[in-house]
């Protein structure tokens, strides 16, 4: 599959899903909440096929039949949660712009959680030591050998005139 | 022939770049003067090369040489000339040529603007930038020569440029970009020669700043470009889609933004050393990280250059040495270094750490949401989507102390700051932010606690603490005479904080009041939008240098009086057999009009979208101030004097 | 100060490039589909030769099979139906899933059941017919519920009538042998009366 992938190929897929005006003139709504829904929904529900995109904006065939299930179920009066459901039981979590929370995903929330307080700590900690953490390093070899240079670029330099 | 020439000097680049990482390094090991003076023409040389180069390919283009492959599939002889010119960086060898002319120029200008800086110090920063420049050179001239040939046999007319890049948006959003992903490498180098050296004190972080600054300018144009380019070339509306390629951008911005603010830490205070040593190196990984995803097909994205395993393998190697040896250099490097550090909790340091505690948690945020997805199918744990909705729940929490901490943060001195003093102030800067957003936000709704009115208070509150500690300032000063006391790094901080408020309005109103309407509408037809009737008045075929379409006429009135005209395009570009909206956009304020030319439709009628967005500009104007104050901040006199007594 | 932690940038940056690594050599494009190990979605669906009659589920039981979703506007389904055939050749149960592409998917569509049995007759006869039974599926429901996401796909389907493997794009004779050694296993089972 990969080797198919070649730019033309991928311009051409890029192309098809795009910017395309999807035309829901039909549609009409019990009431504002369910077209909201409608709205919410189209946005949050991936395209399986296309590039990245959502339903909403694209044009591809699958995407089209799911604007239509999401739809009808909403006309059902279907909840968020149920029409998610219903589209992952036949594509998978992949078509759900947000990720699932279990156990393998779960570090999509934790280790930002962690980075939070772990900064936190170290800023209030640093804070508390009022005491100096130390003096600055011993001279090193890199810079007494910068300082041999530098003084021979000063001597080279010297006389001329310095901006 | 001059096709030939363009890659010799490409060649003859390559060349200068691998002189340009010895003889500095070799210079100081020697204890030797020339080698060390020579990194400086050897700089410019490069850039004079790379520049002859990237004129050569241009040329190509100019004159539809479709003999040259890169031209042959990326433009067309109806092309116009100026997307001919701006061809030359629609595609993958094309774009990294543009890429190589950024990173020499910003080479060449170290080497020339960079007075200050010790010699050697500038030599070693030029050392690095060289090294740099090698892997670069080598990956354009090995994998993705946009000089070769196909001779003898060629096209008689070209493929044509991929129409979404025919817009004016796309001719400056590319170099911008690519000046600020391609300036973080002078940081870096900054961060690799102090490392070497063994050298941070405050001249450091102050000589640094300056080129930290002026990347984050580029990028932050660069993104906002790309995002107004978005709305007005895809049709949808959108300004930001959390798409690979976007997020990509975004992570060098927000450590960017990380690092201008530890690095006034390091000058001003001599601490922080590490961390900003540490965000210097982050940020230019980054951007190597995000020309990794963009060009190696790991990730599904809108933009995706076409793929090429050898290109990522390449690439990733690349990232293994850069990355994985400046993180190996400060591993070993960076334990011995020390600060002096005396604050107290309450201060100027602690506050700027929030900051980055903020940022780099949102960095994180963006790098999960991106890769994530990746590691979890390389686990046989399959395919998961992240976008929009996980994003945004995660950006509303954290703008909240972000925002906080911004409104305090220059008000609170060094060192320590006593909580007294600032009772007052702050008690009649939350009254005004509080009367001001509920105000505000009772023009469009009732009393609720939403998106908008979050928006509201934290952009006022920003904008109010900014504006009140100005007039702080100027008081302590005595009067006007006061703003001339006040630093240009100062108002450009103003400025950046300012467009930040404007930027979390912007985003907040547009996402809680835009209403959209699919439409289906024949000639003479109403839609109803808000207070708004927007009538298509006509419809007819368009002609175009290389393509063909429609376009539709259509007037808004509000209650009855015409308010504007709108023109919107639908084109068909018959070579890359492509159909592209131009959507017509009515500019205000407070309201963006915006429609959507679809299908033609049996009747006749046809598909129209449309839509009503308030404060969408406030977006796009914010990131304009941002850049402003970087450019502001840029020229400051301390930036330009040889060295401060410490 | 604790040195290690001057490690931990170097250590994640290692770690994130294994992942970029393993990333390289696989299609960001292709995704698990999640019915397979489950059972086929119930349908009433019309055979595409003889629309008077309705196929269901329960017709296709007792012996193992693959449910191919291809259409005559489809190359790489065109494409595969001359290896296709030679398979049915050596008693292979290939079942076709006939995936309605809409002439403009966006608004109304326009269906002529003549002119469609036309056109699959002469692209049938033209490069083989693999197929024992063509299932058209007008609307895309069964297509909609097996989660596919366009033509060609190919699910493995075991007697019992559950899915047991699913893959994208045309089969060839290169990919075959994986999954000849999938069916074949599947007709030993249903040979020897396994239920798994």
């Amino acid at each position: 599959m990969k080797s198919l992938h070649t730019s033309g190929l991928l311009v051409a897929l890029l192309l098809w899903c795009s910017n395309v005006v999807a035309l829901e003139d039909e549609l009409t709504f019990a009431s504002k909440d369910q077209e909201a829904l409608y709205r919410q929904l189209t946005a949050e529900l991936r395209c399986p096929k296309c590039q990245n995109q959502n339903i909403a904006d694209s044009h591809a065939v699958v995407a089209v039949d799911m604007r239509k299930k999401t739809y009808q179920l909403v006309q059902q009066g279907k909840t968020h949660d149920d029409v998610v459901t219903y589209m992952k039981q036949r594509y998978g979590d992949f078509v759900y712009y947000q990720p699932p929370l279990r156990a393998s995903t779960i570090w999509l929330w934790l280790l930002p959680a962690l980075l939070v307080v772990g900064l936190g700590v170290v800023g209030w900690r640093r804070a508390r030591s009022s005491q100096t953490t130390g003096p600055n390093a011993a001279v090193t070899t890199q810079q007494t050998a910068d300082a041999e240079l530098q003084a021979l670029i000063d001597a080279a330099t010297r006389g001329k005139s310095r901006d | 022939m001059i096709t030939e020439a363009g890659y010799l000097a490409l060649v003859l680049a390559l060349a200068l770049s691998f002189a340009l990482t010895l003889f500095p390094f070799y210079g100081s090991l020697k204890r030797q003067m020339e080698p060390v003076l020579l990194a400086r023409p050897l700089a410019v040389l490069m850039f004079i090369a790379t520049a002859f180069s990237f004129y050569a390919l241009s040329y190509a283009f100019y004159t539809n040489d479709f003999s040259v492959m890169y031209v042959a599939n990326n433009s067309n002889s109806l092309l116009p000339w100026y997307y001919r010119l701006t061809a030359v960086w629609g595609s993958h060898e094309g774009s990294m040529l543009m890429w190589l002319l950024m990173l020499s120029a910003w080479t060449a200008l170290v080497a020339l603007l960079a007075r200050s800086l010790p010699l050697i110090l500038q030599g070693r920063i030029l050392g690095v930038m060289g090294l740099v420049c090698i892997g670069f050179y080598a990956f354009v001239l090995l994998m993705s020569n946009p000089f070769e040939r196909s001779l003898p046999f060629y096209p008689v007319d070209g493929r044509d440029l991929n129409p979404l890049l025919q817009d004016f948006g796309m001719i400056i959003h590319p170099p911008l970009l690519y000046m600020g992903y391609v300036g973080y490498a002078v940081p870096f180098a900054f961060a690799i020669a102090a490392l070497l050296s063994g050298r941070f004190d405050a001249n450091w972080a102050r000589w640094a700043r300056p080129w930290a600054l002026a990347a984050w300018m580029f990028l932050t144009l660069g993104i906002m470009l790309g995002s107004w380019w978005a709305y007005n070339e895809l049709g949808w509306g959108g300004w930001w889609f959390w798409d690979p390629v976007e997020n990509a951008s975004f992570m060098p911005w927000l450590v960017g933004t990380a690092l201008l603010h530890t690095l006034s830490v390091t000058e001003k205070r001599g601490t922080f050393k590490s961390w900003t040593v540490l965000l210097a190196i982050s940020a230019f990984a980054l951007s190597l990280l995000g020309a990794f995803l963009v060009r190696s097909g790991v990730l599904v994205s809108v933009h995706s250059f076409a793929s090429d395993p050898a290109r990522g393998l390449y690439l990733l190697a690349f990232l293994l040495v850069v990355v994985g040896g400046s993180l190996t250099l400060y591993a070993l490097k960076m334990q011995s270094v020390r600060s002096q550090a005396r604050y107290q909790l309450f201060s100027r340091e602690v506050l700027l750490w929030g900051n980055n505690i903020f940022l780099l948690t949102a960095t994180l945020v963006v790098f999960l949401g991106t890769i994530y997805p990746l590691v979890h199918k390389e686990l046989g744990l399959g395919s998961i989507s992240i976008g929009e909705p996980f994003f945004n729940s995660i950006f509303h929490i954290l703008a909240i102390p972000f925002a906080l901490l911004l409104g305090l943060g220059p008000w609170v001195r060094w060192k320590q700051q006593p909580v007294t003093p600032l009772v007052k102030p702050f008690a009649f800067i939350a009254v005004v932010t509080a009367v001001i957003s509920l105000g505000w936000v009772s023009l469009y709704q009732s009393f609720t606690a939403n998106l908008a009115l979050l928006g509201l208070l934290l952009g006022v509150w920003v904008m109010t603490s900014s504006v009140a500690e100005i007039g702080q300032k100027l008081r302590s000063f005595g009067g006007a005479v006061g703003l001339k006391k006040l630093t240009l790094s100062h108002w450009g901080m103003v400025f950046g904080h300012l467009g930040f408020a404007v930027l979390v309005i912007g985003v907040a109103m547009t996402k809680t009041f835009s209403v959209e309407k699919d439409v289906r509408m024949k000639i003479g037809d109403t839609v109803k939008l808000n207070e708004y009737s927007f009538v298509l008045s006509d419809v007819y075929a368009l002609k175009g240098p290389n393509y063909l379409g429609q376009a539709a006429e259509l007037e808004v009135y509000d209650e009855g009086i015409k308010i504007t005209h709108l023109h919107a395009e639908k084109r068909f570009y018959p070579v890359s057999r492509a159909t592209m909206t131009e959507a017509a956009v009515d500019a205000s304020l407070t309201r963006d009009l915006y429609v959507a030319l679809g299908e033609e439709l049996p009747g006749p009628s046809w598909a129209l979208r449309v839509y009503v967005k308030p404060y969408v500009r406030w977006i796009w104007l914010g990131g304009v101030l941002m850049a402003l104050g970087a450019l502001l901040a840029l020229f400051d006199r301390r930036y330009r004097q040889r060295s401060i007594a410490e | 100060m604790r040195k290690w932690l001057f490690f931990i940038p170097l250590v994640a940056f290692l770690g994130l490039a294994v992942f970029l690594f393993s990333g390289l050599f696989s299609d960001p494009h292709l995704h698990e589909n999640v019915k397979v190990e489950q059972a086929m979605p119930a349908f009433a669906l019309a055979d595409l030769e003889n629309p008077a009659k309705t196929v269901t589920e329960k017709d296709l039981l007792g012996q193992p099979y693959l449910l191919n979703v291809w259409g005559v506007w489809c190359p790489t389904c065109n494409a595969e139906l001359g290896f296709l055939t030679s398979l049915r050749a050596q008693g292979v149960k290939i079942v076709g899933l006939y995936y309605n592409q809409p002439t403009d998917s966006a608004f109304g569509e326009q269906f002529d059941l003549p002119t469609l049995q036309r056109d699959v007759a002469r692209k049938l006869a033209e490069q083989g017919n693999p197929y024992q039974l063509n299932i058209l599926d007008k609307d895309r429901s069964l297509i909609f519920d097996l989660g596919v996401t366009g033509a060609p796909e190919t699910f493995v389907v075991d007697a019992q009538g559950k899915i047991r493997y699913h893959m994208v794009g045309d089969i060839n004779p290169n990919n075959w042998p994986q999954l000849e050694a999938v069916y074949q296993q599947l007709v030993k089972e249903s040979h020897a009366g396994v239920t798994p």
